[in-house]
């Protein structure tokens, strides 16, 4: 084709035509809002006063935004701790906060939440790695084949609403009490919402793209490459996220079954021995992991599914 | 001849019943080469499915479809689609998007770029490349696609309502645009619609297909002294307009008439 000019006329430039502005992500989190701030700063960087200005309103915003996320924890921590001191519960049962967050340090100290944190997180990971390894690339051959999906749909069905913990007594009776049946029941609760969203994934894509690609001469194998896999990627990691948080509820639930070691063990075995303020700081670590991992996990979903409309 | 549509029929089986559906039956068109014919006809009457023909999507049932003389037995790049729906690829950005015909033709990748960035000039889009489709108005998008199905290099151009789906003010910025396209381009363009005025004002020849099951009614040659300036308002403008109107008057009635029997 012959090489293309420019001339294009002013009433037809696209900016007459409405544009839609990337929407600002809902949830920011905190160095999320300070680098808006920051940047809202230097957008104005020509005259100082404004810019110092700016900078403020900017450092407002952020004070609020943060105030308005953690006033809810704050009240939840006060209650804690004020409760149990006015006597109107039990601190028997339920120390007050600053007595968990001592004994919380003191574990912290003895080297002895960092390993049960450590056995935790070793079996999370081992099990919820391996799903997500095996999990989607079945999930692809599922969705992609037809008549395997419909010839395995039943058998999926029946197991995705089994409860995972209703199984662990098999796992245990099979692989025994040791790291192989904790890493797969692990394994098996994580492998389902991986699964399941790829199936979904691979089949829910926009039948007019498969048909656009494929009228560009595009052959089965490219067209999965091209079309399929990165139309069904952002469902993927929907399923990938659900897994992470699954695998620390099953988790707690298998190491309080025969285990020597983890987070659920600790909580177990502090209640066992009447460490109250220990189980609570057991309780606290494992919440805060959960916290952590999900929030891995949503960033990382929405960094492969930018392009998504909401 | 560019395009030879020879005595073409569709057949689909309906899937609870035991007769079939005609979609199309002898279908007769030729298509010059670097031609601009519109395909107008009332809603139902196959025209789409004329297109999937035409594409190498769907197989007819009866009767051939040839291209260059050589019977077309599957896509191909030498054909380029623009959908009603634009079809781009959402996680591909604008530049990514028109890249994608090119990955197919297996171009260069630095090449791939070069003429991605130039076809988006030409459309109009030129500082838009980064953008995703999310991020791009309704026309902007489809002017994306036609850059898309216009950077391989295609002989023949196959548009099945591609700015149906636009507000009126864009689809005339957008016709405007597409007949300066094509004359820089000399692509042959087969364009389906069902606005009168549409089919008038971008054909050089009109078709008017009739209800279904669709065949082409008349081939309606359309000749203006030239195309610059308000076209719309000149007095044959009008009489072409009425004239397809007249032709799609009975056409349309059929079709409703139809619809209440099935429906009824």
């Amino acid at each position: 084709m012959a090489s293309v000019s420019t001339g294009v006329p002013a009433e037809r430039l696209p900016s007459a035509e409405a544009v839609s502005v990337r929407q600002p992500t809902v949830s920011g989190t905190v160095p999320e809002l300070l680098r808006e701030a920051v940047e809202e700063a230097s957008h104005g960087a020509g005259t100082a006063p404004g810019a110092a200005l700016r900078l403020l309103r900017g450092a407002a915003r952020v004070a609020v935004a943060v105030g308005r996320r953690t006033v809810a924890i704050a009240a939840l921590a006060a209650l804690w701790e004020i409760l149990p001191r006015l006597e109107l519960v039990d601190s028997t049962f339920l120390p007050p906060l600053s007595e968990v967050l001592a004994a919380w340090r003191d574990l912290l100290l003895s080297g002895e939440l960092l390993d049960h944190t450590q056995a935790s997180l070793v079996r999370s990971l081992a099990g919820c790695g391996i799903a997500v390894v095996l999990a989607i690339p079945l999930g692809l051959l599922i969705g992609w084949y037809r008549p395997l999906a419909d010839l395995l749909n039943p058998v999926l069905e029946l197991f995705r609403n089994t409860a995972a913990l209703a199984l662990l007594p098999v796992f245990v009776l099979i692989l025994g009490l040791g790291e192989t049946s904790k890493i797969s029941i692990i394994l098996y609760a994580c492998a389902w919402p991986i699964l399941l969203n790829t199936i979904a994934g691979v089949k829910g894509v926009d039948p007019l793209l498969i048909k656009s690609a494929r009228s560009m001469g595009l052959g089965p194998l490219r067209l999965f490459q091209k079309v399929i896999l990165p139309a069904a990627v952002p469902t993927i990691f929907t399923g990938v996220r659900l897994a992470g948080a699954y695998s620390i509820l099953v988790l707690v639930a298998a190491e309080m079954v025969g285990a020597k070691a983890g987070l659920g063990y600790l909580i177990n075995y502090a209640q066992f021995n009447f460490r109250v303020p220990d189980m609570y700081a057991g309780i606290l670590t494992i919440s805060a992991l959960g916290l952590i991992l999900n929030q891995l996990l949503v960033r990382l979903e929405r960094r492969f599914s930018t392009w998504r409309t909401s | 001849m560019k395009i030879q549509i020879q005595g073409v029929g569709k057949e689909f089986r309906v899937r609870d019943a035991h007769r079939s559906f005609t979609a199309l039956d002898e279908v007769d068109l030729d298509v010059r080469a670097g031609e601009f014919l519109t395909l107008v006809g009332p809603s139902g009457c196959g025209k789409s499915t004329l297109l999937d023909l035409l594409a190498g999507l769907a197989v007819p049932t009866r009767g051939r479809i040839l291209l260059d003389g050589v019977p077309v037995e599957g896509p191909g790049l030498d054909r380029g689609i623009v959908f009603q729906q634009y079809a781009l690829f959402p996680w591909r950005t604008a530049l990514s998007n028109v890249e994608f015909g090119l990955e197919a033709k297996a171009v260069p990748k630095k090449e791939r770029a070069e003429r991605a960035r130039a076809h988006l000039d030409l459309v109009g889009l030129r500082g838009f490349e980064d953008r995703y489709p999310h991020e791009l108005s309704g026309g902007m998008r489809q002017r994306v696609a036609i850059a898309r199905s216009l950077a391989f290099d295609p002989d023949v151009l196959l548009m099945d309502e591609p700015f149906a789906a636009l507000d009126a003010q864009t689809r005339e910025s957008l016709q405007e645009e597409l007949l300066r396209i094509w004359q820089k381009t000399g692509k042959t363009v087969v364009f389906i619609t069902h606005g009168i005025d549409e089919a008038v004002y971008l054909g050089q020849r009109v078709a008017v297909m009739t209800s279904r099951p669709g065949r082409i009614k008349r081939v309606l040659d359309v000749e203006f002294d030239s195309r610059e300036g308000d076209l719309r308002a000149d007095a044959r403008f009008g009489e072409y307009r009425h004239e397809v109107w007249t032709l799609l008057r009975d056409e349309v009635a059929a079709a409703r008439a139809e619809e209440a029997v099935s429906v009824g």
